[in-house]
């Protein structure tokens, strides 16, 4: 049997996700202006965020195509390595997700971004059943994006930086919420503790993206083994 | 770079899209054993607290302050959207009066 992915799930992962959308917007300005500084214009700015999707990766496919040493390789490269933290969203969201079916799962992941894994992880763990949440959520994450990314590349020369609209903290202030109201019991301070220290040290060694994969197979490790230990 | 705009578009939007998909599709064939089953659950907790770790330690005194008002509000509220947009709102104003 299938689980639900009804219109109502739907709507609740909409609605929850709203506030993510107005401060994707503010991280959309951010992208918008990096990609007009660099000579996008409107069009080939929004192609670019509603393509690929995910800011982190943009921003440093930017930073890359500005140097003007870039090659088709190193840019697929470079997406992989700040994207392949979405390796284990898709992994963690799959035994929930893979009941709504095999479209509505695969459709769903086109909407997946940091922000709303987060929530949708944080929903599951509340009970959330309806299969469309995900979607759901990904809908205000998207306007927001591309309204975001339409206007920072229009209006370049009149916004401020956008550090200083604190959109660069915006994904670590919703980490830590999230950290803050997913950790319930004794045993979820174990991974979180290592999450950290593993991505701090690993940090100094190979830079931020490999980072947050290290912390999030490290945490996933360490909980596995205090599992087949309990079991 | 001499390639046209569409096939570096093509380019990266492929590699996004795999790094979406190819976790997911790669769980289908793991069987959920317990211990799996453990190792997703912590994975959320220990990615979230290692993008926090990274921001603390390559952060300044507005961010602390900021992401420690966050833990703060979410830990007494339970409000956790609504604490970490106030939290941007910290951030934001902090770094306008120059902390």
């Amino acid at each position: 049997m299938r689980a639900a992915f009804t219109w109502g799930g739907f709507a609740r992962g909409a609605r929850d996700g709203v506030p993510l959308g107005v401060s994707i917007f503010a991280y959309g300005l951010g992208f918008g202006l990096v990609a007009a500084q660099a000579g996008f214009g409107i069009g080939k700015a929004v192609l670019t965020s509603a393509a690929i999707y995910s800011g982190s990766a943009q921003l440093a496919a930017m930073n890359l195509l500005q140097t003007g040493q870039a090659t088709l390789w190193a840019l697929f490269a470079t997406i992989m390595v700040i994207n392949a933290r979405y390796l284990l969203f898709g992994a963690a969201l799959q035994p929930w997700l893979w009941q709504a079916g095999k479209l509505r799962a695969y459709g769903s992941l086109l909407l997946l971004g940091d922000a709303n894994w987060m929530l949708t992880m944080r929903m599951i763990r509340a009970g959330e059943m309806d299969r469309a949440y995900l979607a759901g959520t990904g809908a205000p994450v998207t306007l927001g994006w591309l309204a975001g990314t339409a206007l920072g590349a229009a209006a370049v020369s009149v916004l401020p930086r956008p550090e200083a609209l604190g959109f660069d903290l915006m994904l670590i202030a919703f980490a830590a919420s999230m950290v803050t109201v997913m950790t319930r019991s004794r045993s979820d301070l174990l991974p979180v503790a290592v999450g950290a220290v593993t991505a701090v040290a690993v940090a100094q060694l190979l830079g931020p993206a490999p980072a947050i994969i290290a912390a999030g197979l490290a945490g996933g490790a360490v909980a596995a083994l205090g599992a087949s230990a309990r079991a | 770079m001499t390639d046209s705009f569409p096939v570096v578009l093509t380019v990266m939007a492929a590699a996004a899209l795999l790094c979406r998909m190819a976790g997911f599709t790669l769980m289908r064939f793991v069987p959920l054993t317990p211990r799996v089953e453990a190792a997703l659950r912590a994975t959320p907790l220990a990615v979230m607290s290692g993008i926090v770790a990274l921001a603390v330690v390559q952060g300044g005194l507005a961010e602390w302050l900021a992401i420690g008002a966050v833990v703060a509000m979410t830990w007494a509220t339970g409000k956790d959207v609504a604490s970490a947009m106030l939290g941007v709102v910290i951030v934001a104003g902090l770094r306008w009066m120059g902390v």
